[in-house]
């Protein structure tokens, strides 16, 4: 159902543009593209979707196993299996002669499909779907809000999991496997374990959890599809004076942040209110590129899509978009720390969509790991 | 992404092997008369790079650039902050950061006047990348997956050792999983939080649901277990990718003969060789063989079905993944086991 509003939307946008066909590419790490257009969550090998204008979607992927798959999950689209898939992707398009094609994304695009084209040339289709995928319709941001409640469940299980002797893996395991009990195909993941030492967020490393320690997560689970994310940090036992100082800084920075989302502001607004919180207590090194990434960013098929939350990004915030904010950066007295609820744009406001309180969790130390 | 533990384990993958694999990489780029080999990883097609310098991405992409001689060089978009995770976990290669690494890589290969790039897969190169290659330094690109391949082809010990103990954690995991349950995801949570308890890189699961009625494999947590239903684990550990098929019931009579099918299993593809074939005495007697086929890491695929019964194999591979569907006493059966790992196949590689 949700795939068909998507395709009727992606026939429409590219009647309006004049296009005859797109041309688009996905893998398990950039799929949001591929899945506009096809409704498969593709996990191994790469995938092509061509589409015509009469809105004939056709899947070509290279791997066996994801092909069987895909017969099954998305029975409604047209799957073919092909080895060579530059080659056999290239014998269609080239039946379409010198029709009006587009391709993306475009730093993805394999060579080898620009090269056949030779002189024909792909018009780049990215500018055309990602305003698609900014710009939700009511059913994906029903499906968003789907996903918020097991964002909120996925933390309290990770909270619930978080003791002492525990180690940074183990903690994963149990998110994933809950997860996966519910349903959840995919989930964007990563974890901070320590003090000040600690300058960022990256995949478990055999980190021990110890009284004292910040333990930092970003829960991102994908259902049917479309990420939520949820930034929350706890500490291993009772928060000290400088935890808690610090938090209430990154607190009054999202909620800052939150105040501003509204249609009609730009990306930059919304990182100018978080980051002039942190100006305010003299740390506004610590927003900048050497620090943090973004201060937020889209969500959707990609759990990192456009609009990314900074300062030099001038998109314009529109209703129907869905976002997280979340003022994450490193902080030289506690650490790296995260903090980030995700939302939708509505005409009077923010929706937030992640329930789980904002606050400093504290784990009881004597909670020992099993 | 990658979710699980991604760690430099030197007692199972040591700086040695890897350096040697590097050393074994530039004999061939010298001898084909190439400046360099070019090799793009993202968590999905990473097995070249992870092969290469036992780097995984969790995230994002980056390009191993190996010249003639020197330590081979990682460049990617990921920021400074990611890289010093990224030098801790592999320290096999030097780091360099650039929002652009393709013109990075031109621009090394300038500044050693390099002519001549061989690329793995170079249809599959993003072209942004491809690109930026060729605007920051005129050289001529080559595809590189046949050279590749004839180097990495070769199994060598620390691979083979890393498949056993890889199949070894699906092996136990799969303990885990209760046979009555309703649904496929209520079967596999547990078997998920098994094998990332025992440190996996990253655990991918599908289920064929009802056997009786389909033998295809779906993600669904959802779908609802039949009389018998199998299930195939994924599992990445320590850049090596195994996966494992078995059949269940929750009648326990049919449930005690898969059992039984999966031990003789088990042993028979200790023994058997990763050559694109399924001899007689694999099969347990009275077995009537479905369908079968053969996966094999390559180029940079971790695992890409390379034979089946109309396809044969076309060039060594360093092991294999034998799938087979079979009938037994009137029950579908499907399973996968690692094959090539014999104490024959370890000790000529040992050599």
């Amino acid at each position: 159902m949700i795939g068909e509003i998507r395709k009727k939307r992606l026939i429409e946008a590219m009647v309006d543009a004049g296009l005859d066909g797109l041309v688009l590419y996905g893998n398990a790490w950039q799929n949001d593209y591929l899945r506009y257009a096809a409704d498969f969550g593709i996990l191994e090998g790469e995938g092509l979707a061509v589409v015509t204008r009469d809105g004939d979607v056709t899947l070509y992927l290279d791997d066996e196993l994801e092909g069987e798959r895909a017969s099954v999950e998305c029975p409604e689209v047209k799957t073919v299996v092909a080895d060579n898939l530059i080659e056999t992707v290239s014998c269609v398009l080239g039946r379409l002669g010198n029709s009006r094609i587009a391709a993306g994304p475009k730093r993805h695009l394999p060579y080898g499909l620009a090269a056949r084209r030779g002189d024909l040339r792909f018009e780049d289709a990215t500018a055309l779907v990602d305003r698609l995928l900014m710009v939700k319709t009511t059913d994906e941001l029903a499906a968003i809000q789907g996903a918020a409640r097991l964002a909120d469940e996925g933390y309290a299980i990770f909270r619930d999991a978080a003791a002492v002797g525990k180690k940074d893996y183990e903690l994963i395991a149990e998110i994933e496997s809950f997860f996966r009990n519910e349903g959840v195909d995919d989930n964007f993941m990563i974890i901070g374990v320590g003090g000040p030492e600690v300058r960022g967020m990256a995949p478990p490393l055999g980190k021990v959890l110890k009284p004292g320690d910040l333990v930092t997560t970003e829960l991102t689970p994908c259902v049917n599809g479309y990420y939520v994310q949820i930034c929350r940090t706890l500490v291993i036992g009772e928060p000290n004076e400088a935890q808690r100082k610090v938090f209430g800084i990154y607190n009054d920075a999202l909620e800052a942040g939150l105040a501003v989302v509204k249609p009609g502001v730009t990306a930059a607004d919304i990182a100018r209110a978080e980051n002039d919180i942190f100006r305010a207590h003299g740390l506004g090194d610590y927003v900048t590129s050497e620090y943090t990434r973004v201060r937020g960013h889209g969500l959707g098929l990609f759990p990192d899509t456009k609009p990314h939350i900074l300062e030099d990004v001038n998109t314009v915030i529109e209703e129907g978009m869905s976002l997280i904010v979340h003022p994450n950066t490193y902080n030289p007295e506690i650490g790296y720390f995260v903090h980030g609820d995700s939302l939708i744009v509505r005409a009077d406001g923010p929706e937030i969509l992640t329930k789980t309180p904002r606050q400093l969790f504290s784990v009881d130390p004597r909670r020992a790991a099993a | 992404m990658r979710h699980g533990l991604i760690l430099w384990r030197e007692e199972e993958l040591s700086l040695s092997d890897i350096t040697t694999r590097q050393a074994r990489l530039q004999q061939a780029i010298a001898a084909a008369d190439l400046d360099g080999a070019l090799i793009y990883t993202n968590h999905v097609r990473s097995a070249g790079v992870t092969w290469l310098s036992g780097f995984t991405p969790y995230w994002s992409d980056g390009l191993v650039l190996v010249l003639r001689e020197g330590l081979p060089i990682f460049l990617t978009a990921l920021s400074k902050r990611v890289g010093e995770w990224v030098k801790s976990v592999a320290p096999t290669f030097e780091v360099a950061h650039s929002p652009f690494p393709g013109k990075l890589a031109g621009e090394r290969l300038s500044k050693v006047g390099a002519k001549r790039l061989g690329v793995v897969e170079l249809d599959r190169m993003p072209g942004g990348v491809v690109d930026e290659i060729v605007s920051s330094n005129p050289v001529e690109l080559s595809d590189a997956t046949q050279l590749f391949m004839s180097v990495r082809g070769t199994a060598d010990p620390a691979e083979l050792n890393l498949v056993r103990v890889t199949d070894g954690i699906g092996h136990k995991a799969f303990a885990a999983g209760d046979v009555t349950s309703k649904s496929a995801g209520d079967f596999t949570g547990p078997i998920e939080r098994a094998v990332r308890m025992a440190g996996a890189e990253e655990c991918y699961i599908a289920v064929a649901p009802d056997l009786s009625k389909d033998r295809r494999f779906i993600r669904s947590g959802n779908a609802k277990l039949g009389r018998t239903f199998a299930v195939r684990l994924s599992i990445a550990y320590n850049g090596v990718w195994v996966r494992r098929i078995e059949t269940f019931s929750a009648v326990a009579e049919i449930r005690a003969r898969f059992s039984s099918v999966s031990v003789g299993l088990d042993k028979a593809s200790l023994a058997h060789p990763a050559d694109g074939s399924v001899s007689a005495s694999y099969l347990p007697d009275g077995a009537r063989l479905i369908d079968w086929h053969l996966e094999a890491p390559y180029g940079t695929r971790p695992l890409k079905v390379i034979a089946d019964a109309e396809t044969p194999l076309s060039a060594p591979v360093p092991y294999g993944i034998l799938t087979t569907a079979f009938v037994l006493d009137g029950e579908t059966i499907v399973a996968s086991r690692p094959v090539g790992l014999g104490d024959n196949v370890l000790r000529e590689a040992t050599k």
